[in-house]
This record gives C-alpha cells, sequence and structure tokens, in this order.
C-alpha cells in the first residue's frame, strides 16, 4: 500500500483525535538500539556496585576526587600546516592550563616520558593527512590509558565566520552525553578529565562532547539566559570537530606491544553485527 | 540423534581491582545463567592496591588456590572452607607474577627479580633478574622456570643456586641485529619441555636435553602474545594476544593454526578444559570457545577487567549460596533421589547441601522415605516433574531457535 495514499486520511483521524493525545517518540536507531549487557543502567545492583568500585578504582579516579588541576600537553605530527596550527591553538584556549609545542620529530613514547617529568596530565597529538587534521590521540598520564579517536569534520573558528578572539579565558563548563556502557563511561571520563573540575560560572563557556551512534560531536558555546530567566540563548564559538574511538589501550602509549582495553580494527564484520548495535 | 550429557566446569576468575569470581559454567547452554556466578571477595572492601596479578592452583587436587595481589599479599584459598592463609611477600619491589607450592613449602616469584622459597627455618632466595613471569612444573614441583624483558628462559632446580638451564637468543638477521627477547608467559608441556611466547611476537619451544637455542620458533607477524597454555596434543600450545586474538599453535609444523574470533580486547588468560578453551579478557568477558569447531559457546560479562582464570577439572566446588527458590530445591532433591544407588559420594555432597537447605527453608520431606510406598509414590512424582522440565526446556529451545522467530 502506498503510503501517501491515505495520507489525507490519517490528517483527518489526526485531528479528530484533538491534541491531547501524547505525541508519539519517533523511531530511530537510537532509539531502537539493541540492548547492551555492560550498560550499568540495565545491571543488577550487585553489578552496578561493582562497576562503581570499578570506577573508583581506575586511572582517572584521582581526577574525580578533585585532587589535581589538569595540564594538558597538545602537539601534532610532524611539520603540521596552517589549519592543524589553529585548529591546536584553539584547543588550548578551550582547555584551561594547557599548553601546544611542536613536536620536534620526538617520538610518542619520549613525549609522554617528558610529559610525566614536567607534572603534565593529559596528553594529546593531533594528527594531520593532506592539511586536514585526521587522527586524535588522548594519552591519560601517569599510566594511562590512551584512547585513540579518529577526527572528522573539523572546522576551526575561521572557517566558522567566528573570531577566535570571543573565547575568554574563564574555565568552561563540561557536558558529557550519552556515554552509557562501560566502555562509553570510560571514554566519557578520559575527555572530561581534560578540564579543570571548578567551573567559572561567570564565563557562560560550555564545552559540549555529544555521543550520538557511536559519533563524539564536540560544540563549544557561550550562552545567555532570557529576561525571564526560563531558557539560555545560546552562541557557538567554535570549533566544531566530531570523533570516533578506534581503539582504546590500557597503560601509555605503546602499539606494538600494549595490551589494548578495547580495539575495533581487524574485527569490525564481528563486532558490528548490526545497524543497532553501538557501543559507546 | 545423541543425546548430549551436561558437564559443569567450575571457573575461577580473578579481576584487576581484585573481585575474585566463581562460575559453573555448564556445556548445556540453556542451564548458564546468572545464578551460576558468585563473588567470592565482598567488592565494597576492595582498595586500590586489591589488584589480583596472579592466580595458580595450590595442589593437584585443585582445591587450593593461591592469589598473588598487587600490595604482594598472598592468599591461600580453599574451594571448600574459603580463604584460609595469607602471606606478605615484601622481599622485593614489583607486582607477583609467580606463585607455586613446593611439596608444603610456597614459592613466591616478584617481577623485581626475587624468587623466594618459604621454609621452617629460613626462606631461600633466587635473584633471577627482571621478570614477567615464573612458574613451577606441576609434575616435579622441585622445577620452575622464568623470563621476562631481555631475560630469557630459565630453568632452576629448588635446592641448587646455578640454574639448570639457560636459553640462548637465536643467532642475529642478516643484517646482523640482535634479536629482542621478552618473555610474557610461558609453560611446561613435560619435565623437559617448555613454551614461551613473547610481546614481541613469537613463540618458542625449548627443549632442555637438546640444545639451549629454541626447537621451534614459530614467528607470528609482530602480534604480542600476552599469555599461553598448554594444549590437548603435546605439541600444542593455546596463545593469546595483546590485540585480542586466540590462537592454537601447532610446534610440530611452526605456524599458527585455529583462530577464534570473539574478544574485542586483549587476552589476559587462557586454560583448557574438556574440549574447550577458556579466555579472559581485558574487555570484561569471559569466553568459552569450543576447541576443534573454534565455536564461541558461552560468553559472560563481568563487570571488571579480568586478569587470570583457572578452571577446576580434578574436583568439583558446589555453589555457595544456594538461591531460595522451589525449582532449585526441586532439582536437587530429584538428583537425590536418582543417585541414591549409584553414587553414594556424590549422595553425602547432597545430604550436605539439603542440610543447608533445611536450615534455610522448611525441612524437606522428599529424600526421608521410609515406606515402600511412599517411594513408589515419590518416583512418580520425580518421573512428572522430569516430564515437565523437559516441555519447558523444549519451550525454551523452541523461543531461542533462529527459525522458530523468523
Amino acid at each position: 500500500m502506498a503510503r501517501g495514499k491515505d495520507k489525507k486520511k490519517r490528517k483527518l483521524e489526526k485531528k479528530q483525535e484533538g491534541d491531547d493525545v501524547p505525541k508519539k517518540v519517533p523511531h530511530t536507531l537510537e532509539s531502537l538500539r539493541e540492548k547492551d549487557e555492560t550498560m550499568p543502567a540495565n545491571a543488577d545492583t550487585e553489578e552496578q556496585e561493582e562497576a562503581q568500585k570499578d570506577m573508583e578504582l581506575d586511572e582517572m579516579a584521582t581526577y574525580f576526587e578533585n585532587s589535581y588541576e589538569p595540564k594538558v600537553l597538545i602537539t601534532y605530527s610532524d611539520n603540521p600546516h596552517t589549519k592543524t596550527r589553529t585548529f591546536g591553538r584553539e584547543l588550548m584556549k578551550i582547555i584551561p592550563n594547557s599548553l601546544s609545542r611542536y613536536r620536534q620529530r620526538s617520538s610518542v613514547k619520549r613525549i609522554v616520558q617528558s610529559a610525566i617529568r614536567e607534572d603534565m596530565t593529559d596528553v594529546i597529538i593531533v594528527n594531520e593527512n593532506q592539511k586536514q587534521p585526521n587522527g586524535f590521540l588522548l594519552i591519560h598520564l601517569p599510566n594511562g590509558p590512551t584512547a585513540h579517536f579518529r577526527l572528522s569534520s573539523c572546522k576551526i573558528t575561521k572557517e566558522m565566520n567566528k573570531d577566535h578572539r570571543e573565547i575568554t579565558n574563564h574555565r568552561p563548563e563540561v557536558v558529557l552525553n550519552n556515554f552509557s556502557t562501560r566502555l562509553g563511561l570510560t571514554v566519557g571520563r578520559m575527555l572530561g578529565a581534560l578540564f579543570h573540575f571548578e567551573p567559572q560560572f561567570k564565563g557562560r563557556r560550555v564545552v559540549t562532547f555529544h555521543n550520538q551512534r557511536d559519533y563524539i560531536f564536540f560544540r563549544h558555546h557561550r550562552y545567555e539566559f532570557t529576561k525571564e530567566g526560563k531558557r539560555a540563548k545560546l552562541c557557538e564559538l567554535g570549533p566544531r570537530f566530531t570523533l570516533k574511538l578506534i581503539s582504546l589501550q590500557q597503560g601509555t602509549f605503546d602499539s606494538k606491544h600494549g595490551d589494548y582495553e578495547w580495539i575495533i580494527a581487524g574485527r569490525r564484520h564481528q563486532m558490528e553485527t548490526s545497524r543497532r548495535r553501538f557501543f559507546l | 540423534m545423541q543425546i548430549k550429557e551436561d558437564k559443569e566446569i567450575d571457573l575461577f576468575v580473578a579481576s584487576r581491582i581484585g573481585s575474585f569470581k566463581h562460575i559453573k559454567y555448564h556445556t548445556d547452554p540453556s542451564k548458564n545463567s546468572k545464578k551460576c556466578i558468585e563473588n567470592l571477595v565482598d567488592i565494597k572492601t576492595l582498595q586500590k592496591d586489591d589488584s589480583i596479578t596472579c592466580m595458580v592452583w595450590g595442589s593437584p587436587e585443585q582445591t587450593d588456590i593461591l592469589i598473588g595481589r598487587k600490595n604482594q599479599q598472598i592468599q591461600v584459598y580453599n574451594t571448600l572452607q574459603g580463604f584460609t592463609k595469607s602471606y606478605t611477600a615484601d622481599f622485593c619491589e614489583g607486582d607477583i607474577v609467580g606463585l607455586g607450592r613446593h611439596g608444603r613449602r610456597l614459592v613466591a616469584a616478584v617481577s623485581g627479580g626475587v624468587v623466594q622459597v618459604w621454609g621452617k627455618k629460613e626462606n631461600v632466595t633466587y635473584n633471577v633478574g627482571k621478570i614477567d613471569r615464573m612458574k613451577i612444573f606441576d609434575g616435579d614441583t622441585t622445577i620452575f622456570a622464568t623470563g621476562g624483558e631481555e631475560n630469557d628462559l630459565k630453568v632452576y632446580r629448588i635446592g641448587e643456586t646455578e640454574p639448570l638451564f639457560m636459553a640462548k637468543n637465536l643467532p642475529h638477521d642478516w643484517l646482523q641485529l640482535r634479536k629482542p627477547v621478552w618473555v610474557s608467559d610461558l609453560t611446561f608441556l613435560s619435565p623437559s619441555e617448555l613454551a614461551v611466547c613473547s610481546r614481541h611476537g613469537y613463540i618458542r619451544l625449548y627443549d632442555t636435553r637438546a640444545q639451549r637455542r629454541p626447537v621451534c620458533n614459530v614467528e607470528c607477524d609482530k602480534m604480542a602474545a600476552t599469555c599461553i597454555s598448554k594444549g590437548f596434543d603435546e605439541r600444542q600450545v593455546f596463545v593469546g594476544f595483546g590485540r585480542g586474538q586466540l590462537h592454537q599453535v601447532d610446534l610440530r609444523r611452526g605456524h599458527l593454526d585455529k583462530g577464534y574470533k570473539g574478544a574485542a580486547g586483549a587476552i589476559t588468560g587462557v586454560v583448557i578444559s574438556h574440549g574447550a578453551v577458556i579466555s579472559c579478557s581485558l574487555d570484561r568477558h569471559l569466553r568459552v570457545h569450543k576447541a576443534d569447531t573454534k565455536e564461541l559457546m558461552y560468553k559472560q560479562y563481568l563487570t571488571s577487567k579480568l586478569s587470570c582464570v583457572l578452571a577446576q577439572t580434578a574436583s568439583t566446588t558446589p555453589m555457595k549460596d544456594v538461591k531460595e527458590e522451589m525449582e532449585l530445591k526441586e532439582e536437587i532433591a530429584l538428583e537425590d533421589l536418582e543417585n541414591t544407588s549409584e553414587k553414594p559420594q556424590k549422595r553425602s555432597e547432597d545430604e550436605q547441601s539439603q542440610e543447608i537447605e533445611a536450615k534455610k527453608m522448611k525441612p524437606s520431606t522428599e529424600g526421608s522415605t521410609a515406606d515402600d510406598e511412599d517411594a513408589i509414590i515419590n518416583l512418580l512424582r520425580s518421573t512428572e516433574k522430569q516430564k515437565k522440565r523437559r516441555d519447558k526446556m523444549k519451550k525454551i529451545k523452541k523461543a531461542k531457535s533462529v527459525f522458530h522467530n523468523a
């Protein structure tokens, strides 16, 4: 039966029903998502307790106890071009207490060593290909974990017709959306641990990591409450980019000999069994 | 069609946060459920350094488990009595990487490079250099072997200070460059044969009688091997890798055989039992594969990163907390009835469990019949129950089958 034929009929029916009928939630890939056993939300209490303990004892736990201020090093692949450089500089403006350095042909393992020596807590390495940033390696120090993301659809402020000078020096608020599985929680915690635990609300700056179908969307806004104080107006500041997890490794970077906690390379067909299956 | 007998395998799994679990795995897939998992350590009490780094059987009867923790505590767990003893291995810095029993004496290895044998009067220590693994040969507990990063395989005999055997690296490659060494795990195949796997991507077989260089060397394409286990055949091993692969390795022909798929994270422990390959992984799952068909038979999420797994083959362990459910009780009673004449040993076990139950619940009427009539009635009842159960199973199977759903 053609869809369009009885459209009028349906419309009429809808009118007759009136407005008091609650709106139906549309079926999307997200809402029909396959149940994941690692989600703490649908586990029993004992399992939840253990997952809670697992998180209390992991490497990021000290940050969530507010025991230290994060200090982040941002670096690039060798000889980055303009776009990647500006992207890194803008990241530096977004993340408080961070500094950007050129790599000077040193290896990741040595960068990690010297960053530990300098009391850094995280290292970000932005990779570049064909003048476009395309990789995002996030290493939590001093002993891991290491997350490797694919970076795509990156837009720096200039490409969004914005001014980078609008980004103030206030510490931003961080919003982590939709990280629901155990793996997602770890990734969310890692991303959250980049920022200072105490935002300066005066700056009205907010940084969002929104996970949708395993793609993590980054947005950066300044908000303003309307006069009634019920809603907030948003003004995007830029940059914007999208991350997709490639691997999560235990310990600091060691792609040859290290132990992976989760890796998709080489088993995509086994793991991506359905369009409704998501890992984060 | 031949009806397959349901077998039970008792699995013990240790994790990075220090939790320690007992899982009863049934080869019949419909019997596996969350009820078959029990925690043996209270999770609330865990501290930061409670991570379990090493876990081995303490006796050939497989009733004692030795557990090494990151805070250098060694605990002895008896499968029936619970935790019995604990020791401290503070003679050297590092994690506990190997444990074992020599007679009644405890042997422990710490990654800083010291192996200690506890004694009545004094403890004997061996300095072996930085190690990643130490293992004791089950058949002759006087022999142990060690290996680590840039510290090739060495075999010692307790009582002698010099090693029995020191492995020699392969000759330099065609560019005259030295081949790097990193023993990540090792296993004894016989008193004189050892298999070694490495994070530099090789699996080697040493024969201490023949030569110092490996008898067989299998290169596996730069995959970091993390754990190794004895196979079903004499020259066969199972090797787990840091990127989640698990392979059967044929050391006779010298290549990787079967691959067991499914893991998304590094394999941290592998054991074999009853034709099944059991592996635990950093992606927090325990998996059981059929060894010959490579089929994934069982997968269970266990909430924390797993570090070691053990399978009990010599004896069995009953579940501790019998859930207060009528079905279960019925089943036990049924088994009891069936086994009255056949297996007196099991009978006693069941009696014990019944006693426990009896304390928990109302006194059971079954199993204590005196008259013949009562026995007949009971038997009838039990057959009825069996029928019911069979019907239930059929229903479950039907619901699970692909064709029915399609």
